[in-house]
């Protein structure tokens, strides 16, 4: 575990904007941390990375004391907050050459590792632009360029893609996604919830508290109606459905049948793949359930219940 | 401490104020403009001040007194045939002091320089001034009385006898009294003071903040870069800016205004570099501590107005009631302008300052060093 947290609280006077929360974080993985505006999103990463002083708790990075030794992980942890930290007045050339000359990289090296960066964020167009005068979009993949220049093992990303167009939030989450297949742990906040299909665990928190805590597919199975499969442009059997597909809900709909699934393993897509090649000319369309299904549903269970999932 | 750290945040900093053209307009120009306008607006010297004068006496001994008031260049005495025109003129502004001279005003005299038994009448002459000027009308009170108060002296031929009879007026006042009234060295002198506290102030008193709003401040503290480097690295290149503002001042103050420094030039941009450093570091604590920008200058500008009353400034200390003063001796800039001023007028060296300096020291470890508690502070 990179990251682990117990029993985290962080309370401003008589407001608990933490409260109590246990995260454990896996080495290499994106780590997704959900919630609305205020539920203590950006609270809780000021504590991980020792910008804010937890009222209760420990915080353990990367085997660091974070409270008690904040500036022993600061080799080793990117940060980007919500505004992207960018100097205006000063080109994006410029912004790197300060923040690598704060992680002491200079000369040569500065060169190599700003060099492959610049290709592989495209920002060899715009490095001699002024912030202030790029697009959000840019402005945030430069963004993200500037906190993995001293390639840190873990990038804490604070809504990275909040006000950026769909187009740059795809391309963003490709670079995101690259950090971590080369081995770096994200630590990753967001509020669009369609965006945690990118990571592979994801914590859900409510007012300071922890109300999910699982991977996505398991949140897909415990907090949806399930997979919907339209089947459609030929007459299916609903006996050798049901022999497929045990744990299967079977519909009518107009325009055939519509099969329900908790979750799309491997075996239910090779039955699947099965079902298609035994009755020809039937269409198979999925519908995986949204994840704003899912997260309303944990909220609701929240109401009532008023536990933790 | 990192050399490499700390010339990045250097280059940084330098690079985003050289940059700003606001920034360095306001840099150079409110210096200047403060200490012309102090030097030349603000001055406390009177020049050929309108002064209406009522001779009731019309003797040789009024006239006497009327021609050398006149020949210094300070008045400019206007003859008033009646006390009521005079009046007139006070009220409708046309003249802000006056100088009535009583009937007997030459009889008196001539009993004051002869024997006189004790309790009689001495000559006396009556002045009058528009109280809504003060500052102005006292100075020029001051004057007018070592003036009348010297030509008495010139008109009593024999010197009185007795206890403390003179001529009506405290001559041993007048003694005290700068003849010339001239205030501009003594402005000059003080607006380092002023300049140095108000816009070292409130110039760093936006910067962290700014950098908080803008996000930067929380990537800075995520790197590896520490409380001191980031300090030094804010104070060092405005501190430079102000040095230079310094010299600028000297040389402006010299060549427009007459006013050279009478002391040791080196001495004097040591000390005042010093206290730009200390006033920084003041800036940085009220940013560090606010949470918007129109806080950070609120704070500046309520911290700024007791600066201008009782730093020494404008207003003399050693008149104000004895709590004030000793508040006055808890502003870092009190002992500046002492400093300055020790510099300037009187050519003072460090032995005889090692008191002030001691007091400049004290004020820049502890602002200094809260300065750096509040940016290292975790909330």
């Amino acid at each position: 575990m990179i990251i682990q947290t117990r029993n985290l609280t962080k309370r401003f006077g008589d407001f608990t904007a933490v409260d109590r929360l246990s995260i454990q974080v896996e080495r290499g993985k994106i780590f997704a941390f959900l919630g609305a505006n205020g539920s203590g999103k950006s609270t809780t990463i000021r504590m991980l990375i020792g910008l804010l002083r937890p009222t209760e708790g420990t915080v353990e990075v990367d085997g660091v004391d974070v409270i008690h030794h904040p500036r022993r992980v600061r080799d080793r942890i990117g940060y980007m907050g919500q505004k992207v930290s960018l100097y205006q007045g000063l080109s994006i050339r410029e912004n790197a050459e300060f923040y690598a000359g704060l992680y002491g990289l200079a000369g040569a090296d500065l060169e190599r590792r700003w060099g492959a960066l610049r290709e592989r964020f495209s920002l060899a167009d715009t490095e001699q632009e002024k912030p202030e005068d790029l697009p959000a979009g840019i402005r945030q993949r430069a963004g993200l360029a500037l906190s993995t220049l001293h390639a840190p093992r873990l990038l804490f990303l604070d809504e990275p893609t909040a006000g950026v167009d769909v187009r740059s939030r795809a391309l963003f989450w490709e670079l995101i996604q690259d950090e971590a297949a080369a081995g770096v742990t994200v630590f990753v906040t967001t509020h669009f919830l369609e965006e945690t299909d990118y990571c592979d665990w994801v914590c859900f928190i409510d007012e300071g508290r922890l109300i999910a805590d699982a991977a996505p597919e398991e949140l897909r199975r415990r907090y949806s109606g399930g997979y919907r499969v339209a089947l459609e442009g030929a007459p299916a059997p609903r006996d050798r459905i049901g022999q497929l597909f045990p744990g299967g809900q079977i519909e009518s709909t107009p325009a055939g049948l519509r099969l329900v699934l908790p979750t799309l393993e491997p075996a239910a897509l090779a039955a699947l793949d099965r079902l298609v090649a035994e009755q020809s000319g039937l269409r198979v369309h999925i519908e995986q359930p949204p994840m704003n299904e899912v997260f309303r549903r944990v909220l609701g269970e929240r109401a009532t219940t008023g536990g933790a999932a | 401490m990192s050399w490499r750290r700390l010339r990045t945040l250097l280059r940084r900093e330098m690079l985003a104020t050289y940059r700003d053209p606001f920034t360095m307009t306001i840099l150079v120009a409110v210096p200047l403009v403060a200490l012309l306008l102090f030097g030349f607006v603000l001055s406390t010297k009177v020049k050929h001040m309108a002064l209406g004068v009522h001779d009731a006496s019309d003797s040789p001994a009024s006239r006497r007194l009327v021609a050398d008031l006149a020949a210094g260049g300070t008045f400019d005495p206007r003859p008033f045939a009646t006390r009521e025109a005079l009046e007139r003129a006070l009220v409708s502004g046309k003249i802000s002091t006056a100088l009535v001279i009583p009937p007997d005003f030459a009889r008196d005299f001539g009993r004051a320089s002869g024997d006189l038994a004790p309790g009689s009448a001495r000559p006396e002459v009556q002045v009058l001034y528009d109280g809504g000027e003060a500052t102005l009308a006292g100075n020029a009170e001051a004057f007018l009385r070592s003036l009348v108060s010297a030509t008495g002296a010139a008109l009593v031929e024999t010197p009185p006898r007795g206890p403390k009879r003179g001529t009506g007026v405290d001559v041993v006042t007048s003694a005290l009294f700068n003849p010339t009234l001239d205030g501009v060295p003594f402005m000059v002198s003080g607006t380092f003071g002023f300049v140095l506290s108000f816009l070292t102030t409130l110039i760093t008193a936006v910067s962290i903040v700014n950098e908080r709003q803008a996000g930067t401040f929380d990537q800075l503290q995520v790197t590896p870069a520490t409380a001191v480097e980031i300090l030094l690295g804010k104070i060092l290149p405005l501190g430079a800016v102000f040095a230079m503002d310094v010299v600028l001042m000297m040389v402006i103050g010299g060549l427009v205004l007459g006013v050279w420094p009478q002391g040791n030039v080196l001495f004097f941009v040591s000390v005042s570099a010093f206290y730009v450093l200390v006033s920084l570091a003041l800036g940085l604590i009220f940013s560090a501590t606010s949470a918007t920008a129109a806080e950070a200058v609120q704070k500046t500008v309520l911290f700024s107005i007791p600066l201008v009353q009782l730093s020494g400034f404008a207003f003399p200390i050693r008149n104000m009631p004895t709590i004030v003063r000793w508040l006055t001796e808890l502003l870092p800039a009190t002992h500046y302008i002492r400093l300055s001023r020790a510099i300037y007028l009187r050519g003072a060296g460090p032995l005889t300052l090692l008191p002030e300096l001691g007091f400049l020291v004290l004020f820049g470890v502890i602002l200094i060093g809260y300065a750096l508690r509040t940016i290292e502070a975790r909330g």
